[in-house]
């Protein structure tokens, strides 16, 4: 079926070709990569990369100033920026911009876009994802200094690696930047918009660009109906590169020649539970004690094997990502990283001394309330499924029963978000650069929670401590890399590691599967210059970067 | 003229009935538009930051309560303007281009199974009613078989044969991804050729209640005395099957099928799903996933008029055909 459709597509434009020789298993050389984002179903024409619509131009057609790279600890890559520097207070950020960059339409980048850029995003609230308060001059061309109403050393990677430069000639001639699909994108990146159609579209290289035109002279989009097909398509040879697990991916090689696999640990794979009793949680969960027992109750070695094909990786109860953040990982936490194997013994001691004794029926129960929650999923979400099937297995043994409802996606968020739930199983995220602080002050920090039955964002569990309250504030007044953040650092570690109110599960992996033979320079575990996830962006337009196809 | 007056007061009453289901029912759904969108671009590596959330609610116009009558009057009056909203799921696109887009793919696939279907299903139930009692009966059977099982795995079945086995038809999707959709004869050839296999499904599933339906009344015409008659004036056996039986068969056929012409918008929900079409029901389900209020309204909208729109004309046809049902004097 494949060969007859890309007949059909060599006959009639060009473009069909990229597709078609991918077909081949890459034979020969070839300069036009196809990836698979996951979309499903057409593309809708939106290249306003401040729209959360948006369907690619971030990174590749539009730059930031600097690239923060998450995936390692590594000092930010010069971009349209050359050099950053933070005044004493960390009150005032002073940025040096690159010289000799021209806009695709040959208009000369200079401060002013950056200016411009910055005051769009601090007056447009509804572009504003960042909450940037910041205040930009354009000193002269090339250097532009923004001041800040507080010390803020952490809304520098925001400000610096995630705000994309607009070109002010075109972008202020619109008056809603916020609904702006910018159909013609001009930017200063390695790559320019190709030809658009609802069910694919095309980068193309961009020859005039500041680090030289990229050797990948074309990269295609495609859509496809969801991951089985992605699958579909890596076994065809018809997509170069996708980001999601396939079956059997250990044995990748074998099972689709020419490619490789790739796991990058990024999620932190937790069972959040609704902790706070005082912001109007209920259940057995708001003890400590029973989140306590049920994470030493968990055989995580199982878990891995049964659910996640061996993929995942070890977690720390101090929730840095491991390895990337080994520096910071506390030495003052009981166990460094969460146990693999099960320990009844520890769980049973910690029930009992909490008050809690077993029943006839082998379950632990407190007051004449026998231990029983419920564990909320998404129906779909098969990986996670099974793992709450072998931990209710795993937690019997204990003499904790958990009972797993698979909810749609909508009412499972809507019960996140409000905190009517018990327990539910979800991945604690990172922020824009490899620094646990983002993630502690997005999930651990009381300002991010909010009562039951009212929204919170994302700190789902209305976790609430004014111990790590109190560190968050200092870690925002020192910059990144000063020795004295490792006491704050180590606080919260600790703190979380007591209550516990997101239970460690595993690091969760984020597989990608690329074209090994057609293209060199991907990133590898000896060389993450960028998180490798095809939707991770900038970061895919980095790897689009260094790619070069092979036999060049 | 009291009997369409009273019909469109009727039809007007129902409008307005749908209507404000169509508001009222979507905003039952659990979770709201902008909790999802961050779910969404969380599982693409998006921002979990508060402040992208605080400015995705700016953005949709989600963040302010105002009281459900405010919504549902301005709702109202922007439907008689003919405004249906901005699309959240398809932002920032406008609803009616998100269905511009959509209906002509589902009208003409479904539209023409089910054309297809009621034609060759009412011709082979006039000739199997016909010839009833010889070995055509049991195409009734087989073919009812064919409707009582359940579509989506007649249709799996299906694809799993014919594209993934035998590779005749496409896997999925409405065209080939390389061309620019247009009126030209590659791209009409290629959309023809991606729904034949969804169009083959329907028909097979749908013909069996046609047969059926046509070769019942088809037997209890053929005892009618204007059969007889005809019989004995001495007419042609074709003549008498297709002019005085099958012809008088057909009435209770034809206005099923102009409801079913009703439902050709909204009956293709599955079948869009399992080839991945880019029609209506797909748009629907990518609505309801997204709690996209103002598309789900607006797909509900075509729905809802096209099966009014339907009734009526059957309603309004009836009147002209048969005196019987325009006024309740005349009946004996």
């Amino acid at each position: 079926m494949l060969k007859k459709i890309c007949a059909l597509g060599l006959a009639v434009a060009l473009a069909g070709t990229a597709a078609c020789s991918g077909s081949s298993g890459g034979g020969g050389s070839r300069d036009t990569l196809v990836v698979y984002t996951g979309q499903a179903g057409d593309f809708q024409l939106n290249f306003n990369p401040y729209s959360p619509t948006q369907i690619e131009g971030i990174g590749t057609i539009y730059e930031s100033l600097f690239f923060f790279n998450i995936a390692k600890d590594q000092p930010p890559k010069p971009l349209l920026g050359t050099e950053f520097k933070w005044n004493a207070d960390g009150t005032e950020l002073a940025v040096t911009l690159r010289d000799n960059v021209t806009w695709a339409d040959g208009e000369k980048f200079t401060a002013e876009d950056v200016k411009f850029t910055l005051d769009m995003v601090a007056k447009t609230p509804a572009i504003n994802r960042t909450g940037f308060k910041g205040v930009t001059t354009a000193v002269d061309d090339t250097h532009v200094t923004i001041k800040f109403p507080e010390p803020s050393y952490m809304d520098g990677p925001q400000v610096l690696g995630q705000l994309w430069i607009m070109p002010e000639h075109i972008w202020k001639n619109y008056a809603t930047p916020a609904t702006e699909v910018n159909q013609s994108p001009v930017g200063t990146g390695p790559f320019q918009l190709g030809d658009f159609k609802a069910q694919s579209f095309t980068l193309k290289s961009n020859p005039k660009y500041w680090g030289g035109e990229p050797a990948l002279k074309q990269v295609r989009y495609l859509s496809l109906s969801g991951n089985q097909a992605g699958v579909d398509a890596l076994k065809a040879g018809s997509i170069d590169w996708q980001t999601g697990p396939i079956p059997d991916i250990k044995d990748i090689e074998k099972n689709y020649p020419g490619y490789k696999a790739i796991t990058l640990p990024l999620n932190q794979v937790a069972l959040f539970s609704c902790s706070n009793a005082q912001l109007g949680c209920q259940g057995a969960q708001t003890d400590p004690a029973v989140r306590k027992a049920i994470y030493y109750g968990m055989n995580r070695t199982q878990i891995n094997s049964l659910a996640f094909q061996n993929v995942n990786s070890e977690m720390s109860p101090g929730f840095t990502l491991q390895p990337r953040d080994s520096a910071l990982l506390s030495n003052k936490l009981t166990d460094r990283m969460a146990p693999m194997d099960a320990n009844t013994a520890k769980s049973d001691q910690i029930l009992t001394s909490a008050g809690y004794a077993k029943g006839a029926d082998g379950i632990y129960a407190k007051d004449g309330k026998p231990l029983a929650l419920t564990v909320k999923v998404v129906a779909g979400w098969t990986d996670y499924i099974t793992t709450l099937e072998t931990l209710s297995q795993q937690l019997l043994k204990v003499g904790i029963k958990i009972t797993p409802q698979q909810l749609s996606w909508n009412e499972w968020a809507d019960a996140r978000g409000r905190g009517q739930y018990e327990l539910l199983i979800d991945s604690v995220e990172q922020g824009p650069a490899p620094d646990p602080y983002y993630t502690y002050s997005y999930f651990f920090s009381t300002a991010t929670t909010a009562p039951v039955g009212q929204p919170a964002n994302p700190n789902f569990a209305r976790f609430s401590n004014p111990i790590v309250d109190n560190a968050l504030v200092e870690l925002k007044k020192t910059d990144r890399g000063n020795p004295a953040r490792q006491p704050h650092y180590d606080a919260i570690q600790v703190e979380l590691e007591k209550y516990m109110p997101y239970i460690p599960v595993l690091t969760g992996g984020i597989p990608s599967e690329y074209n090994d033979k057609a293209f060199t320079g991907w990133p590898s575990k000896d060389d993450l210059y960028a998180f490798p996830a095809v939707w991770k962006r900038p970061d895919a337009s980095q790897v689009y970067l260094k790619l070069k196809p092979a036999g060049n | 003229m009291g009997y369409y007056l009273r019909k469109l007061a009727f039809y007007l009453t129902a409008l307005w009935a749908a209507v404000t289901l169509n508001f009222v029912i979507p905003r039952m759904l659990p979770g709201n538009p902008v909790d999802i969108l961050m779910a969404k671009l969380q599982q693409r590596g998006g921002s979990v930051d508060p402040a992208a959330r605080t400015a995705y609610e700016t953005l949709l116009g989600t963040g302010g309560k105002e009281s459900f009558a405010t919504e549902y009057l301005a709702y109202l009056g922007n439907l008689l303007r003919g405004e249906l909203g901005v699309s959240v799921s398809a932002f920032p696109a406008k609803v009616s281009d998100v269905i511009g887009d959509a209906l002509p793919w589902t009208v003409v696939l479904v539209g023409l199974a089910t054309l297809i279907s009621f034609l060759l299903g009412v011709g082979l139930g006039a000739v199997v009613g016909w010839k009833r009692g010889t070995w055509l009966d049991s195409l009734v059977p087989a073919t009812t078989v064919l409707s009582a099982v359940p579509y989506f795995w007649l249709a799996l079945i299906l694809v799993a044969a014919l594209s993934s086995g035998l590779g005749w038809f496409p896997l999925n999707g409405g065209y080939d991804v390389v061309l620019d959709p247009g009126w030209d004869p590659e791209f009409i050839g290629s959309a023809i050729y991606h729904g034949t296999l969804p169009a083959l499904t329907i028909v097979i599933s749908s013909i069996g209640g046609w047969l059926l339906g046509m070769r019942n009344m088809m037997v209890s015409a053929m005892s009618e005395d204007y059969v007889l008659t005809a019989r004995a004036k001495g007419l042609t056996d074709s003549r008498i099957m297709v002019r005085y039986a099958a012809r008088n068969a057909v009435l209770p056929s034809v206005a099923g099928f102009a409801i079913s012409l009703g439902f050709v918008v909204s009956g293709s929900i599955v079948t869009e799903q399992v080839f991945s079409y880019p029609g209506i029901g797909s748009k629907l389900l990518q609505a309801v996933q997204n709690n996209d209020y103002a598309l789900m309204q607006g797909i509900f909208l075509v729905i809802t008029i096209a099966v009014l729109g339907a009734n009526l004309v059957v309603d309004l046809l009836y009147g002209l055909i048969d005196a019987r049902t325009r006024d309740r004097s005349t009946v004996s």
